[in-house]
């Protein structure tokens, strides 16, 4: 049914939904949907859920189809756009717990509980642009992964629409449950192939008093990431980046990688840590404070790999991920201490050199007991690379029945994640 | 069946003696009691596997079980005829500190793994008061917590690959040593699924630093409600502490009588207060949390001065539930969870419950994350008072429940809290858990008649809630 006009497919959700909550979609949106929908309730998207399975319609939450533009061969029927939904339900400051519809961005939250001195400490790239649904769908983060765990670590509670149009909920509102199965992390990174996630529970975390920001330069790539050990032996840091030269550039001379190393607490904290990082990088580290820092974080957190032919995330043991960085040769961001990093090819690679590239950075990754994960590819190459690293088969055969059961009729996203899943 | 499994167990790894079954008939829950038709405890992960295979051909049912610390009745048998135990199954494997990583069996004790860690400086985070005892395996089980939850979380936290074997023999790598997941979140979904998804045979856990220094504050206060809003005042203070303990007067009292550690007996409730970070900042974070306190209308304020005082402060509070037994010949305790600031909210629902029943409840709890303990005490003999605990614990549930709250924090549902499930999850919320399960365990052997409330699997508590040490 997914080759249907998008005329005739308009009209049969039409009988559904409102038709002012049907769109054609946009130029960018296109490469992920054939036609949005835009509910304002739950119940309207039960309704759509219900209707694709019964029609036989691919549907993906808009949240994870903006990720998927960038790696989905095909669009999907339908997508849910949640832009209607971004409420933020209830926020109690005292409790550090804030309850949100998962079109609401994570920049609008932030933007709540700033007044309150608090944030949710995840911190991908333009977090304007990132709802919560999709801040969960992919599981994406930051620099402040080092500090405050990832998405999983601070989802207590999820209401989402699964098959049969069935809402359900798992967790609460409260920061230590251990009633019931742990559905928030099996929605957690399932990039919508479970479902359409309609409402987030979230721990919230003080904003740190005192952040700083130290940036030293290194001639090398190999300098800086070993100047990051040895800052992160040194002290409690709330994040620690490194950047290689093509990135580098707007925080030191050309040519040059660069550590962030960011920092807080009490006045005697942060000056403590300011000394031992210091210390550690050995270098003239130039030492930000208040809104210069807080400027530069922003501009490291939303960092722009300018157009690339390809981006690829290498998780491997911390320890492992200089060497592994050596190895695979490319410009990257790292979250050093994480052992996650971004590598990426630009623009002017042809299709076999991004494919070989990224079956040698795979190879890589799993010599060092990690994983390699294409981020974003140039669409005439997709066809050609697997983007998901596959897991060991007895783990991917229970990942195929958890898609069976949560998705008897396979309409959740099909086709964009793990081993044809 | 016996000569099979003692082929794979050796004789010593398989018991079928009544006699020595009987340690085995329950967990820390000892209202309901059922010994195993047969106890195996393997060595290795390929003997699991070959008992598992074994009784996927008989079409038998099976329990895991760890060190039987659990709270919950999680380990108890209910129409599954064998039980596995883990505890043979204790070594460290392998010891990773530059990536902050430690393999072990799932039968090693969670304080062993501390222990050895401890004199590079590491330690694992998640400590349940059990810690001397219980396993990590049932700590996955479990998603075990610990007075230091409210900095550092929980187990689910801090695990981030595990061996699986499936109830079907096959084992399975979930996970893994990297941060980034590969695929659908399997670990997060085993963890905390009580032992209903196969056993866990290894577990790869992360390692913390451990801080410089600590200081433990004990804030006296005139009442309960004033204690609960110092809570509220230091967490908006922008503070996370290590841990925010509750006693109430009742509490107090006992434990002065049974340890004399200097607790003000005229006191309405203390707040045992504890930070931790680098040495140079202790002295400064001590201070600051004094002045909020004493703002927050505490009476006085103690600081431990040296490591002799926090450890006598810790003791009062760890062995509070020892002390109970002064007070009446049995008690009966909960874990409901509140959102923080509704704790002055519970407690007043909790005297309110006392004086309806007619009977004294005391608590010692984890503040600081509205984990309640209230302790009902009655007397067993008393066929009057047992119904009366019962009902009252009922009450106190379910007003946790109204108020936004959660049935259980950290011991579990088990079987003791099965038939309150519907309490908080509908039908369908219960059927997609069912569900989850069932991707694992697609014939429901392992661990039957746990979590999910299904007709004629539920135990009816007839008898007041346990009595444990917490």
């Amino acid at each position: 049914m997914d080759d249907l006009d998008p005329s005739e497919l308009m009209r049969m959700l039409a009988a559904v939904v409102d038709t002012d909550r049907v769109r054609f979609p946009d130029a960018r949106e296109a490469s992920a949907a054939r036609l949005i929908v835009e509910p304002a309730s739950p119940q309207e998207i039960i309704e759509v859920v219900r209707k694709c399975e019964s029609d036989g319609f691919t549907l993906a939450p808009m949240g994870a189809a903006r990720t998927l533009v960038q790696i989905r061969r095909q669009p999907a029927a339908v997508c849910v756009s949640l832009a209607r939904m971004d409420r933020v339900v209830d926020y109690e400051p005292d409790d550090m717990t804030v309850i949100a519809e998962a079109g609401l961005t994570l920049g609008a939250l932030n933007a709540c509980t700033a007044a309150h001195g608090q944030r949710l400490p995840c911190d991908p790239a333009n977090p304007e642009l990132t709802t919560l649904g999709a801040l969960v769908g992919a599981a994406k983060s930051g620099p402040l992964r080092l500090s405050e765990g990832g998405v999983r670590d601070l989802l207590i509670g999820i209401r989402f629409v699964g098959h049969g149009g069935r809402l359900i909920h798992g967790g609460g509102r409260v920061v230590k449950n251990v009633a019931g199965y742990d559905l928030m992390k099996v929605m957690t990174g399932a990039f919508g192939t479970l479902g359409v996630i309609t409402e987030t529970i979230f721990k919230v975390r003080p904003l740190p008093e005192n952040y700083s920001l130290a940036i030293t330069s290194f001639d090398t790539a190999a300098d800086a990431l070993e100047a990051a050990r040895r800052a992160e032996e040194a002290a409690s840091l709330i994040h620690l980046e490194v950047l290689s030269p093509l990135l580098g550039h707007k925080f030191a001379r050309p040519g040059r990688s660069v550590v962030l190393a960011g920092f807080g607490g009490s006045r005697t904290e942060a000056n403590y840590y300011r000394a031992h990082v210091s210390n550690a990088l050995r270098r003239n580290t130039q030492m930000l404070t208040g809104g210069d820092a807080i400027a530069h974080y922003q501009w490291l957190r939303d960092l722009d790999f300018a157009g690339p032919a390809m981006v690829a995330q290498l998780a491997v043991l911390p320890a492992e991920l200089p060497g592994c960085l050596e190895a695979c040769g490319a410009e990257f961001r790292a979250h050093a201490a994480s052992g996650v990093a971004q590598i990426f090819l630009a623009m002017n690679h042809d299709n076999k050199e991004i494919c070989d590239a990224v079956g040698r950075w795979r190879e890589i990754a799993h010599k060092a007991h990690g994983h390699l994960r294409v981020l974003e590819a140039r669409s005439d190459v997709r066809a050609s690379l697997e983007m998901f690293d596959q897991p060991p088969e007895p783990a991917t055969r229970l990942m195929r029945r958890l898609k069976a059961a949560f998705d008897p009729k396979n309409i959740f996203n099909p086709g964009g994640f793990i081993a044809g899943i | 069946m016996i000569a099979e499994l003692r082929e794979i167990a050796g004789t010593d790894g398989v018991t079928s003696r009544p006699t020595e079954l009987k340690v085995y008939e329950c967990d820390g829950w000892t209202i309901e009691k059922s010994a195993p038709d047969l106890l195996v405890r393997p060595r290795t992960t390929a003997e699991v596997s070959a008992i598992l295979g074994l009784l996927f051909r008989r079409k038998l049912a099976f329990v895991p079980r760890g060190a039987g610390t659990g709270l919950s009745g999680g380990c108890l048998p209910i129409n599954a005829p064998v039980m596995i135990c883990t505890s043979r199954m204790n070594r460290v494997l392998a010891i990773d500190l530059e990536n902050r990583r430690i393999d072990v069996e799932s039968g090693v004790v969670n304080l062993h793994v501390t222990n050895a860690v401890k004199a590079q400086g590491y330690f694992y985070a998640p400590d349940p008061s059990s810690q001397v005892a219980c396993t990590i395996g049932g700590n996955i089980a479990e998603n075990s917590g610990g007075p230091h939850t409210l900095k550092y979380g929980v187990t689910t936290n801090h695990v981030l690959g595990l061996e699986l074997v499936l109830p079907d023999g096959e084992v399975t790598e979930l996970g893994g040593p990297v941060e980034e997941r590969c695929g659908y979140d399997l670990v997060g979904a085993v963890v905390g699924a009580e032992g209903t998804t196969g056993i866990v045979t290894r577990a790869t856990l992360r390692l913390m630093r451990e801080p410089e220094a600590h200081r433990t504050l004990l804030a006296v206060f005139d009442d309960v409600d004033g204690a609960t809003r110092a809570v509220s005042v230091i967490i908006a203070a922008g503070i996370i502490p290590g841990a925010i303990e509750m006693m109430d007067q009742m509490i107090i009292s006992a434990v002065e009588a049974a340890f004399h550690v200097g607790l003000p007996q005229d006191a309405g409730a203390v707040l045992i207060i504890e930070v931790d970070g680098i040495s140079a900042a202790m002295d400064e974070q001590g201070r600051r949390l004094s002045e909020l306190v004493l703002g927050a209308g505490a009476r006085t304020v103690r600081l431990a001065r040296d490591e002799n005082e926090r450890a006598a402060l810790w003791k009062a509070r760890k062995r509070a539930f020892g002390a109970i037994g002064r007070l009446a010949p049995n008690y009966a305790t909960q874990d409901g969870v509140v959102p923080r600031t509704r704790l002055p909210d519970i407690l007043r629902e909790i005297s309110a419950v006392s004086r309806r029943y007619q009977l004294r409840i005391g608590n010692v709890f984890h503040a600081g994350d509205g984990n309640i303990h209230p302790i009902v005490l009655y007397d067993e003999r008393d066929s009057s008072e047992v119904r009366r605990a019962i009902e009252a614990g009922r009450d106190i549930l379910k007003a946790c429940v109204e108020m936004g709250g959660s049935l259980t924090g950290e011991h579990g549902i088990g079987v003791e809290k099965m038939a309150e499930m519907p309490l908080i999850f509908s039908p369908d919320d219960l059927m997609v858990m069912a569900e989850l399960r069932r991707v694992f365990d697609p014939d429901e052997r392992s661990n039957p008649n746990k979590v999910i409330p299904t007709p004629g699997a539920c135990v009816e508590v007839a008898t007041p809630r346990r009595q444990a040490p917490l």
